[in-house]
C-alpha cells in the first residue's frame, strides 16, 4: 500500500520535472523577438478589433504605429484623439488632433417619401438585393434597408427605424470606424466631421437621375437644381451628375440652403431650435 | 397580388420541409409503436405518454423561456425524440424516470447546443443512457406487463432480454430460441425491439419518402454480419451467431431510426459509411467482450462524437476535380 | 439506358404546359428600345444618333471589345433618342428608342423561307458572317458565338454539342423550334462543325420532348441524304434532370468528360452551342439575317390554355407590350419571370423590353414561389445529394456567412454554376445561394486579382 503511493508520487514527481524542462527549452528556443513598445502601445487601445484604422486589428495597429515614421498617418477612429495622445506619448513623439468624425446616412427615402413598386423576396441582405436589381423603389441609389449596416456595426451605434425603414446611427456610440460605409453596397453612408456642437448639414441624398426622374421616385430626393450652390456663401456646395454634395471642410453651417432647397433634401441637425425656418430637425 | 415579387432565383422551391421530413419519420416509427403498445398495454401507453408530452412541453419551454427564441416545436422533432426515448425503454419503466430521461435528451443533450441542428449527441440516446446508467434496476426489469393481445409470455413473466441471455449463459443457454419470434414479436427488452418486421416496414417508408440514405443503415448491418460471423465461424460456442446479433437487441431500432439521425451523422454518403462500421464494430465488441450485454445506444454516442472529424475529412466527389 | 450527368441534379415537375402552342409571329409595336447591353462582355457602342433613319436588320451598335457584339435594329423607322432607360432589373442602361415606320428591311437580307442547304466553303467568311449578325449563344449566357468558335490556338473541338435539353421547367421555346425549323438548325450546326474542323456533332435533348426527338433526327436523316457535310450529326435523347442542359452537365452526359475548375469547355475539346444559337447561325450565314429575333413562351399555371403562347418577337419590344398582347397579367401572378424558374430573372420592370436572349414570360402564384420562412440547419445534406457539381452548400453557406474566403475557395465556390438546386431542395428555406452567389463573386475576384499579379 505505502509503495503503491510512493511510487505514485514518484512518477508524477518525475513527469512533471520532465515536461517543465521540456516547456522551458521550447519557449526559449522559439521566443519571438518584439518590440515591447507594441505591447504598450496596445495597452492604449480600445481592443475593439475593428479595422477601423484599415489595419487587421488592435495589436496590428499597434505594431503600425510604432515601425510608422509619421504618426499623422495613424489614427484610431474608435479612441480617437484621447487615443492617439495617449499612443504619441508612449512613442515619445507628436501627433496632430483630427477632427472627430460620425457616420451619416444620407438618404430621406421614408416609406411616405419613397413608395415601394416591388416586393423583395429574397435574402435580408443588402449584398445581395443589390446584386439583384436596383431596390423595391423606384429609387436605384438609395439605401436598400436590409441592415448590413447594423450587422457590421460593433458599437451597437446603429439601428433600423421600423418607422421610415432607414438605419439611425447613434451619434454618441458611432466610433466612425467605417465598416458601414464599407458594407453598404450603395455608398449611401459617409463619414462626415461631426462639427461644431455637433451641427452639420449635409445632402441627404445620392440620387443620380435626372431631376424629373429622382422626383418621381422619391419626393425628398436632390433633384439637381443648383439652387444651394448658387446660394452658398462658402463655395461647399458642388452639384456633379444631378446631385449637390456639401465639403464639410469648406461649409460653415450658415444653413441657406437648407431654406433653399426645393424637396428639403438638405439636412441640417443638430442645431438649437430657434427660427422657425428649419424644416428638418433630427 | 398588388405589387410583384422580386427575388433572387431559384424561384420554385421543394414542397419537402423540415417539418415534412419529421413528421415521415414519426409516420415510420407507427408500425414499431402499435406494437409496443399492442403487447405491452397500458404501461406502455403511458410511458410514450409521458416521454412525448414532456419532450414536446420542454422544448416548448426552454426555447420560449430560457432561449427567449422562436418556438420549435412545431417541425415535429421534440415528437421524434419522445416516441425514440419511449420506445427505448422497457414498458415496465415509472413514469418519473422517463421525466428524467426527457429532462436530459432535450434539456441536456439537444438545448444546451443550441437546438436543432446544433446537437452534437442523438437527444434520444443521451437521454436513455443517461437513464441506464442511473437507474440500471428500472433500465433492466423486463417484467412483461399485460399487453391487449399476445399472451405467449405469461403476465408477470420475468425474462430477460436475448442478448442478456447469452452474455449470463453463454450460446448454450440460447438453446432452443426460435428466430422467428424475434421477427414478428414477443422477446424480452425495450419497447422499441419487440419486432423486427415493424422497424423494417419504418425502414422501407423512410427510404420511400426519400428522407434518409440507406448508407448508414446497411453499413452497420454489414459491418455486424462480418464481425460477428467471423468470431462465430471461429468458435460457434462461444459467439453468438450474425443473425441472431442483427435481429435481437436495439440494432435495428438503432441503426434505422438513430443512428440515421440528420443532425448527428456525417453528411457525405463514405461519411456515412465510415460512420456506419465504427457503429457496428463498437456494438460488437461492447456484446462479445463488454461489461454489458447490449452496445448499440453506447457505439451510436461514441460514433456522433467522430462525427464533425469525419465531416471533416469525407467530402463529396466534385465535379472536374 | 438514357444519358445523363453523374453528380446531384433535381427533378422538379416540367411543367411544358405550352409546349404544343405553335411559335406566332408578335406584330411590332409603334415604338422599340433596343438595349445596346444585350450580350455578355462590353456594352455596344451606339453608331446612330436622335433623327437618324434605320432599316430594319440595320448596325446600330458596334462591339466596344473582343467579347462584345453587334446590335441590329429590328424594325425600319427613325431614332427618337439614345440614352439610358431601365432594363428589367432596373438598373439604367443604354438604350436606342426608335418610332417605327412600316417594316423596310436593309438590303441583302434574304427575307423568303426556302432553306438553303448547302454551306459555304469559306469558314472564316462564315464566323465573319456571325460576328457581324450579332450572333450570341441563346442558352442564357448570351456569350458572343464567333468567340466561341474560334477555339484558342492549341486547342481542338472535338465535339459540338448542341443543347436542346430545355431542363427548366415551363420553357417550351426551343422544344417549338425543333420541331418547326428542324432543318434550320441541323444545317446551323453542320455550319459551326465545318468551322470547328469537322468534329461530329451532338444535338443533346431530353426524353420529355419525344416529338423534337423524332423530328430532329428525321431532319438529320433527311439532310444527311440530300446534301454533304452532314455526316456525323446525331440526336441524342438524355434523362429528364435538371440541370441537364447546364454547360458543364451536358458534357459531362453526352462526352463522359468533366471541366476542370475554372476552365473553358474547349479544355476537353467541347463546344457547346444552343439550338436557338444553331437556328441564328443559320439565318446570319443562309440567309444574311441578323439575330433580331428570337422565340420565347409566355406560360404560366395560371393562365388559361389560350393564353399560353410562343412568340417569335422582335428585340426591342416592351415586356409589358407582349404581356398586353398575350392576353394581359394574370391577377394570381406574384412574381414574372423572364427566363426559367429555376434560373431565370424576376422582373422588377416590366417596361424593360426584349432581348437578344429572352426566352419567356413566366408567371408564378404567390403559392409557388414565395420562399418559407429559414430555420435551422438540420444537416441532412440534401443540398449536397442535389448539387450537380458535388458541392456542398451547406458549408459553403456558413463559412460566407463568416467571411471565410480561403475555406470559401478550398471547398470550391468557385465552380458554382448558380442553377438553384441547393435552394430549391433545402427543407428549412436556407438561402443558400443568395449567399453562396455573392462569396463565389468575391472568390473569382481573389483568383483574378491574383493570377494579375
Amino acid at each position: 500500500m505505502t509503495q503503491t503511493i510512493i511510487w505514485t508520487i514518484a512518477i508524477l514527481v518525475i513527469l512533471g520535472v520532465v515536461l517543465a524542462v521540456v516547456l522551458y527549452v521550447v519557449a526559449e528556443k522559439f521566443k519571438v523577438e518584439e518590440d515591447p513598445r507594441i505591447d504598450d502601445v496596445e495597452k492604449e487601445l480600445p481592443g475593439a478589433n475593428c479595422g477601423g484604422c484599415g489595419q487587421a486589428g488592435c495589436r496590428a495597429f499597434a505594431q503600425f504605429c510604432v515601425e510608422s515614421e509619421d504618426l499623422d498617418k495613424c489614427f484610431c477612429p474608435v479612441g480617437g484623439n484621447d487615443v492617439m495622445q495617449k499612443v504619441a506619448a508612449v512613442l515619445g513623439r507628436e501627433v496632430a488632433a483630427k477632427e472627430p468624425m460620425v457616420a451619416v446616412v444620407r438618404c430621406n427615402g421614408t416609406c411616405e417619401n419613397r413608395p415601394k413598386i416591388n416586393e423583395y423576396g429574397g435574402y435580408q441582405s443588402c449584398r445581395v438585393k443589390a446584386s439583384l436589381y436596383s431596390g423595391d423603389t423606384g429609387c436605384s441609389f438609395g439605401c436598400l434597408g436590409c441592415g448590413d449596416c447594423v450587422e457590421v456595426c460593433q458599437f451597437g451605434a446603429i439601428s433600423m427605424d421600423p418607422q421610415t425603414g432607414l438605419p439611425i446611427v447613434d451619434e454618441e456610440k458611432c466610433t466612425a470606424c467605417g465598416a458601414c460605409v464599407k458594407a453598404c453596397p450603395k455608398g449611401v453612408i459617409e463619414l462626415r466631421n461631426k462639427g461644431r456642437r455637433n451641427m452639420r448639414v449635409y445632402v441627404s441624398c445620392v440620387n443620380k437621375d435626372k431631376g424629373a426622374a429622382a422626383r418621381k421616385a422619391c419626393t425628398a430626393a436632390c433633384i439637381g437644381c443648383s439652387k444651394c450652390a448658387k446660394v452658398c456663401p462658402f463655395d461647399a456646395i458642388t452639384v456633379e451628375n444631378n446631385l449637390a454634395y456639401i465639403d464639410f471642410t469648406k461649409c460653415r453651417l450658415c444653413k441657406k440652403c437648407v431654406a433653399e432647397c426645393p424637396t428639403g433634401a438638405i439636412h441640417a441637425v443638430n442645431f438649437p431650435v430657434v427660427e422657425k425656418s428649419v424644416k428638418k430637425e433630427e | 397580388m398588388d405589387r410583384l415579387i422580386v427575388s433572387p432565383s431559384p424561384h420554385l422551391h421543394t414542397k419537402t420541409s423540415t417539418k415534412s421530413l419529421m413528421r415521415d419519420v414519426v409516420i415510420a416509427l407507427l408500425p414499431a409503436v402499435i406494437v409496443s403498445v399492442l403487447f405491452y398495454g397500458w404501461s406502455e401507453l403511458l410511458v410514450l405518454g409521458v416521454s412525448v408530452a414532456s419532450c414536446v412541453l420542454l422544448e416548448f419551454l426552454i426555447t420560449k423561456y430560457l432561449l427567449k427564441g422562436a418556438c420549435t416545436i412545431g417541425d415535429w422533432s421534440a415528437v421524434i425524440t419522445g416516441v425514440l426515448l419511449a420506445l427505448n425503454l422497457p414498458a415496465t419503466t415509472p413514469w418519473w424516470v422517463v421525466f428524467i430521461g426527457a429532462v436530459v435528451a432535450i434539456g441536456v443533450a439537444k438545448m444546451t447546443f443550441g437546438g436543432i441542428g446544433q446537437n452534437l449527441f442523438n437527444p434520444a440516446i443521451a437521454g436513455r443512457v443517461f437513464l441506464l446508467i442511473s437507474f440500471p434496476t428500472y433500465m433492466t426489469d423486463w417484467t412483461k406487463p399485460a399487453g391487449f393481445i399476445g399472451n405467449a409470455l405469461s403476465d408477470g413473466y420475468t425474462g430477460a432480454t436475448p442478448l442478456g441471455i447469452a452474455k449470463e449463459g453463454g450460446v448454450a443457454a440460447l438453446e432452443g430460441m426460435d428466430y422467428l419470434q424475434t421477427l414478428f414479436f414477443n422477446i424480452g427488452g425495450s419497447a422499441g425491439e419487440l419486432s423486427a418486421i415493424a422497424l423494417l416496414i419504418g425502414f422501407v417508408y423512410l427510404l420511400a419518402r426519400k428522407v434518409i440514405r440507406p448508407y448508414i443503415t446497411l453499413s452497420i448491418w454489414a459491418t455486424v454480419i462480418v464481425f460477428s460471423g467471423i468470431f462465430w465461424l471461429i468458435s460457434p460456442e462461444v459467439y453468438t451467431d450474425p443473425v441472431f446479433n442483427l435481429l435481437t437487441g436495439g440494432l435495428l431500432l438503432g441503426s434505422i431510426f438513430m443512428a440515421t439521425d440528420y443532425v448527428t451523422s456525417p453528411m457525405s454518403n463514405w461519411g456515412g459509411v465510415i460512420f456506419g462500421v465504427g457503429i457496428g464494430v463498437i456494438t460488437m465488441l461492447i456484446r462479445y467482450f463488454g461489461a454489458y450485454p447490449e452496445g448499440v445506444s453506447f457505439a451510436i454516442l461514441i460514433m456522433n462524437s467522430v462525427v464533425p472529424l469525419i465531416n471533416k475529412v469525407c467530402h463529396a466527389k466534385k465535379y472536374g476535380r | 439506358m438514357l444519358k445523363t450527368f453523374s453528380i446531384g441534379g433535381i427533378h422538379p415537375s416540367d411543367k411544358k404546359i405550352s409546349k404544343d402552342c405553335k411559335i406566332e409571329v408578335l406584330p411590332v409595336p409603334s415604338k422599340v428600345y433596343i438595349s445596346v447591353a444585350q450580350h455578355l462582355g462590353a456594352p455596344a457602342t451606339p453608331i446612330v444618333k436622335a433623327g437618324d433613319k434605320v432599316k430594319a436588320g440595320q448596325v446600330i451598335a458596334e462591339p466596344a471589345g473582343f467579347i462584345s457584339a453587334y446590335v441590329h435594329s429590328s424594325v425600319s423607322g427613325t431614332v427618337k433618342s439614345v440614352g439610358p432607360r431601365k432594363d428589367l432589373a432596373g438598373n439604367n442602361v443604354m438604350h436606342i428608342e426608335i418610332d417605327v415606320e412600316g417594316d423596310e428591311w436593309a438590303e441583302g437580307i434574304d427575307l423568303s423561307e426556302d432553306i438553303v442547304a448547302s454551306i459555304p466553303e469559306d469558314n472564316k467568311a462564315i464566323l465573319e458572317k456571325i460576328k457581324l449578325n450579332g450572333v450570341v449563344g441563346l442558352g442564357g449566357a448570351t456569350f458572343p458565338a464567333h468567340v466561341k468558335l474560334c477555339p484558342p490556338p492549341g486547342k481542338k473541338a472535338d465535339c459540338l454539342i448542341l443543347n436542346g435539353a430545355e431542363c427548366e421547367p415551363y420553357l417550351t421555346s426551343d422544344n417549338r423550334i425543333m420541331l418547326e425549323r428542324s432543318k434550320e438548325i441541323v444545317i446551323g450546326a453542320a455550319i459551326m462543325k465545318q468551322v470547328l474542323g469537322g468534329c461530329p456533332a451532338v444535338i443533346g435533348i431530353e426524353e420529355n420532348k419525344p416529338e423534337a426527338i423524332a423530328a430532329m433526327k428525321q431532319a438529320v436523316s433527311e439532310l444527311q441524304a440530300s446534301e454533304k457535310g452532314y455526316d456525323g450529326i446525331s440526336v441524342m435523347p438524355l434523362k429528364k434532370k435538371y440541370p441537364q442542359g447546364g454547360e458543364k452537365q451536358l458534357i459531362d452526359a453526352v462526352m463522359k468528360r468533366q471541366v476542370k475548375s475554372m476552365g473553358l469547355p474547349i479544355d476537353v475539346g467541347a463546344v457547346v452551342q444552343n439550338v436557338a444559337t444553331s437556328l441564328a447561325v443559320y439565318e446570319a450565314v443562309q440567309k444574311n439575317m441578323p439575330l433580331v429575333t428570337n422565340v420565347l413562351t409566355v406560360t404560366g399555371d395560371c393562365l388559361p390554355m389560350e393564353n399560353q403562347h410562343n412568340y417569335k418577337f422582335r428585340i426591342g419590344m416592351p415586356l409589358s407590350y407582349i404581356a398586353e398582347y398575350a392576353g394581359g397579367i394574370p391577377k394570381e401572378a406574384a412574381k414574372i419571370i423572364s427566363g426559367g424558374p429555376m434560373m431565370g430573372k424576376a422582373i422588377a420592370n416590366l417596361d424593360a423590353t426584349t432581348v437578344k436572349g429572352s426566352s419567356s414570360l413566366l408567371y408564378l402564384t404567390p403559392e409557388q414561389t414565395v420562399r418559407g420562412v429559414e430555420s435551422a440547419c438540420i444537416r441532412c445534406g440534401k443540398c449536397a445529394e442535389a448539387c450537380p457539381m458535388g458541392l456542398e452548400p451547406f458549408l459553403l453557406q456558413k463559412y460566407a456567412r463568416n467571411g471565410m474566403m480561403e475555406e470559401l475557395e478550398d471547398n470550391a465556390v468557385q465552380d458554382c454554376i448558380e442553377c438553384g438546386c441547393c435552394l430549391y431542395s433545402c427543407p428549412a428555406n436556407i438561402p443558400l445561394l443568395d449567399i453562396i452567389r455573392i462569396a463565389k463573386g468575391d472568390v473569382i475576384k481573389i483568383i483574378r486579382g491574383r493570377g494579375q499579379r
